[in-house]
């Protein structure tokens, strides 16, 4: 959300589709990334083999896991955290054979975490499929104290760390997954733009 | 060459000034009495004795002062200097281009040696001697690329090429026009460049990344930017915003001509030879409005250029003194030609 163009560092996300030529399939999902499953488990489903990780997640809209348990032919392994989902797919991706495929939805927070995982073993960005899910919550790198603020809903968020106020910038750095976050009074303390709800 | 340096300050009391022969030698970025981003590219060849393209790096009157700022900086915010594990070629990459140009080109400030990888290298004006293996990192103080970084005036950035793209996997960066390292490291050309207004529009970038990518060894380009700083102050770095921010709103029409700089960049780029990857350089030059307008061409001409300036360039550069600065420039445009 800034001036009138679109600052090309802003990931772009898409709808999870199948790709056909994969040798196999990883899908790696978290809360209301659930619908995005049910939705590529609407698809025809490949013939090539699927590894599923869903994490449970208590703002999502839905119960998924279980819908995804009752409704996938291939087993999803569901983690209450991400954390230990995360440590159990780094032990799947080291028998991972070349050509298989990623997708990775949920919240930003949570792809970027998948995708750092992945990019640990080689797998390029544009190779991961990604869709945003349930919210456009944002993750803020305060370029001030450095400090990582999770779940900005507004155009201007406290940071964690320092506590100014920042302007979170469209600029997305996919190494720290998370946005700009600039002090927004810097010119003038204390002068605040009016603050909007951009990221429900 | 007899170089002096100056002793003086880039931040608090703000001392730097430009002598008579820097204020002769600026690189004056403006050819027409307009602006606009374009892909102004062109080889970095050696030019006249004495301008600042004399030689492949730049040694000015500034030199130790400039190192002395970058040294303050990185004391404060060690992560001005960045790079990724894969990057080790590129900096032992850089940091012979940088030796071996300068203790050519400077013979006087610097000596290289060399006994097989056993090197010595020597640096007069900032007292430093270092014996060490090129090749053998353990053999540095630290990285090579901060160990030179540090000896060489303006931000280095090593990219990474391929994919047929760019990619800035490591750099020292103290003196940035507002972009921060700590976000941009391990960008794509794209990925960088995405904050920059109209230049992708009218195709800039296109077409640079695409010359960008067939750069040969030993055949180095450069171009010219330029912005406007409050202050002659090197670190406007996004970290220290709520430090130089509150310039901006100082400026009245009696200090215009001590506190507005234009602020140009020469910017070099390098194909480096083992790595494959490539060298970009900004080096700054700051010149007051004081010292701008003692040539009357040049006082005409940015005056055209920031009455003139598109909005968004304006607004991306940050210049909301800009009017009081047309105001304070009107006095010394006559309206005759600026050729
Ligand atoms: C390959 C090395 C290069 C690197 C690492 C680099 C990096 C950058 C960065 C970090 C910015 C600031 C963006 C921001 O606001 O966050 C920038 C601005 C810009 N770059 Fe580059 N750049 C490179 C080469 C080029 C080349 C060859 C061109 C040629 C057209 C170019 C054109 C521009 C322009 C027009 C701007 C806006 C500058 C302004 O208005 O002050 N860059 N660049």
């Amino acid at each position: 959300m800034e001036r009138q163009y679109w600052i090309r560092s802003k990931p772009v996300y898409t709808s999870l589709l199948w790709h056909e030529k994969a040798t196999a399939h990883l899908v790696i999902a978290e809360g209301d990334g659930g619908m995005a499953v049910l939705k590529l488990l609407q698809q025809k489903y490949p013939t090539q083999q699927v590894n599923g990780f869903f994490v449970k997640s208590p703002n999502a809209l839905k119960n998924y896991a279980d819908i995804i348990s009752s409704l996938a032919p291939a087993e999803f392994k569901v983690f209450g955290n991400t954390t230990e989902a995360l440590n159990s797919l780094k032990i799947t991706l080291a028998d991972c054979c070349m050509g298989t495929c990623f997708y990775v939805a949920g919240s930003e927070g949570f792809i970027w975490q998948v995708a750092k995982v992945l990019a640990s073993v080689g797998v390029q960005d544009d190779d991961i499929d990604k869709e945003l899910c349930g919210t456009l919550a944002r993750t803020v790198y305060c370029v001030h104290c450095k400090a990582i603020t999770h779940d900005a809903h507004h155009s201007v968020v406290a940071c964690s760390g320092c506590q100014r106020q920042l302007f979170i910038r469209d600029h997305f750095s996919r190494r720290l997954g998370a946005y700009m976050g600039l002090m927004v009074d810097a010119e003038q303390p204390g002068i605040l733009p009016s603050i909007e709800e951009v990221y429900p | 060459m007899n170089q002096t340096f100056k002793k003086e300050t880039f931040r608090d009391d703000y001392t730097f000034s430009n002598s008579p022969e820097a204020v002769k030698r600026f690189p004056f970025p403006f050819h027409e009495d307009e602006y606009m981003y374009s892909v102004n590219i062109e080889p970095h060849v050696k030019t006249a004795v004495g301008s600042i393209t004399e030689f492949t790096f730049d040694i000015d009157e500034h030199y130790v002062a400039e190192c002395e700022d970058k040294a303050i900086t990185l004391a404060n915010d060690p992560q001005r200097y960045l790079c990724l594990p894969h990057m080790m070629d590129a900096q032992w990459d850089t940091l012979e281009l940088m030796m071996e140009s300068m203790s050519n080109d400077y013979p006087e400030q610097f000596n290289l040696t060399k006994e097989g990888d056993n090197w010595t290298w020597v640096n007069k004006p900032l007292g430093i001697t270092t014996k060490f293996v090129f090749g053998d990192e353990s053999s540095l103080p630290m990285e090579p690329l901060e160990y030179i970084g540090r000896q060489v005036q303006g931000d280095w950035v090593m990219l990474d090429q391929r994919d047929n793209n760019l990619f800035a996997d490591g750099a020292i960066v103290t003196s940035q026009a507002d972009w921060s390292l700590a976000i941009d490291v391990g960008m794509s050309w794209q990925e960088w460049h995405g904050p920059v207004p109209i230049a992708n529009e009218i195709g800039v970038f296109d077409r640079a990344l695409k010359y960008l990518l067939n750069l040969q060894l030993g055949s180095p380009v450069r171009r010219l930017n330029w912005t406007m700083t409050i202050n002659p102050r090197l670190d406007t770095s996004p970290e220290n915003y709520p430090i130089w921010g509150p310039d901006r709103l100082s400026v009245t029409p009696e200090n215009v001509g001590d506190k507005v700089h234009l602020r140009v960049e020469l910017q070099t780029l390098f194909r480096l030879p083992r790595s494959n990857g490539m060298l970009f350089g900004v080096r700054g030059y700051l010149i007051s409005m004081n010292e701008l307008v003692t040539n009357p061409l040049w006082a005409k001409r940015l005056h055209r250029v920031l009455k003139g300036l598109h909005p968004e360039l304006a607004e991306y550069k940050g210049l909301s003194y800009k009017d009081i600065t047309i105001d304070w420039l009107s006095k010394y445009d006559d309206g005759t030609s600026s050729e």
